[in-house]
């Protein structure tokens, strides 16, 4: 058995490891409610965009808002986006196993969101074209992004999505299946009135101009969503391995706290012992 | 411009909002997590490609692209309110005038 002293110091350091693990459960659910507020409000302002581009928008197909003649590189562009940094749970590693089902070398060209996520590719010995830091901010410049997006035949992004704070998911969509889908007029009927056309509005500079802008805000606003939900996932998992690491140091420091118990116990009977077999040898000599 | 095209579309008997005697609008100026303005006003002045227009109340059904300028709103208080916008989309429909920033 251990010395007493010797687990009182383990004891003491996983004490200082729940600690740890508790203010950062503490931080990442003060971050969630902060997040989650933000992701709210900015939903508001994100559904009226997408009203209006339903209404306007003629055809299913989605352009990225590029040239007829703009020549296109032949391969899917894969977009990642990942935590910055460790401390955020399996999340990133579950995207990373996604993303790697799809993989192809040949056909594909990567582009790495977060810090996290580039060390763990390569890690994967995968090479990424590109890669950009996580936003941190409120206002999200993806302007970059795009001109990188747009260059490419098609593009196909891996995000993490907030279901609950128990719960959250690795997605991955085809970008202009994304917005064709959620820009889709369900039933053309419903629409009515609400149609905006050259009839019923004035445009300026003109129709098209306005079109095009606006198919280039929608692909700016919806890269920017799938940043704000990778954001409220990757702290909810941060959330969810903090809040498991601190159940486990506590029954940790519990087990110790027996154990160093038991120790000390031990070690008393045993001194009880060694004076109880010292007595009874000064006694017998006594005796004798 | 906006403010050249015939304003008032076709349905007459559409209530235009008051204050004080003249007509208002609903405005609302915002970005995903920020509001500059929300309330009642009397005009929206901003510049786009083609140059700068306002917007008054019974303007017609309206939609464009802004460039970087400094959008003024005149509230109903009286007062005036500046707003510096680098890249927005103004919809403007029945007396509601949305303009959204950074998209």
């Amino acid at each position: 058995m251990r010395r007493p002293l010797e687990i009182k110091a383990e004891e003491a350091s996983v004490r200082s490891v729940v600690s740890l693990t508790s203010a950062l459960e503490t931080l990442s659910s003060m971050q969630i409610a902060k997040t989650k507020n933000k992701v709210l409000i900015s939903n508001q302002f994100f559904d009226e965009v997408w009203g209006i581009y339903k209404q306007i928008r003629v055809d299913v197909l989605f352009n990225f808002g590029r040239q007829v003649d703009e020549k296109l590189v032949n391969k899917e562009l894969l977009i990642l986006i990942t935590a910055k940094g460790g401390l955020s749970g399996d999340i990133d590693q579950r995207l990373i196993r996604k993303f790697l089902e799809r993989y192809d070398e040949t056909k594909n060209e990567v582009l790495v969101i977060g810090y996290h996520g580039a060390l763990k590719l390569k890690q994967s010995h995968v090479d990424y074209e590109y890669y950009f830091d996580l936003p941190e901010g409120d206002y999200i410049n993806v302007d970059p992004l795009m001109d990188i997006i747009r260059k490419y035949a098609q593009s196909r992004i891996f995000y993490q999505n907030y279901i609950s704070l128990s719960q959250q998911e690795i997605k991955d969509v085809d970008l202009s299946e994304a917005v064709s889908s959620k820009g889709r007029v369900a039933d053309m009927d419903t629409v009515g009135d609400n149609l905006v056309s050259e009839k019923n509005y004035i445009f300026e500079p003109n129709s098209y101009a306005v079109a095009a802008y606006l198919e280039n805000s929608i692909l700016r606003l919806t890269i920017s969503q799938f940043i704000y939900d990778s954001r409220l996932a990757q702290v909810a998992s941060r959330f969810k391995a903090m809040s498991a690491a601190k159940e486990r140091s506590i029954d940790t420091a519990t087990q110790l706290h027996t154990e160093y118990n038991r120790s000390k116990r031990s070690q008393v009977d045993t001194r009880l012992k060694e004076s109880l077999a010292g007595l009874k040898k000064i006694r017998a000599e006594g005796a004798a | 411009m906006a403010d050249e095209t015939p304003t008032a579309p076709a349905d007459s008997s559409q209530t235009v909002p008051q204050s004080g005697g003249k007509p208002t609008m609903a405005v609302k100026v915002y970005a995903p997590f920020q509001v500059y303005f929300e309330g009642d006003a009397y005009s929206v002045s901003a510049v786009n490609e083609t140059g700068p227009f306002d917007i008054l109340p019974r303007h017609h059904n309206f939609l464009c692209m802004l460039v970087p300028c400094s959008l003024v709103v005149k509230p109903v208080d009286g007062s005036q309110k500046t707003i510096k916008i680098h890249r927005a989309l103004m919809h403007v429909k029945a007396d509601r005038v949305v303009v959204f920033v950074d998209v």
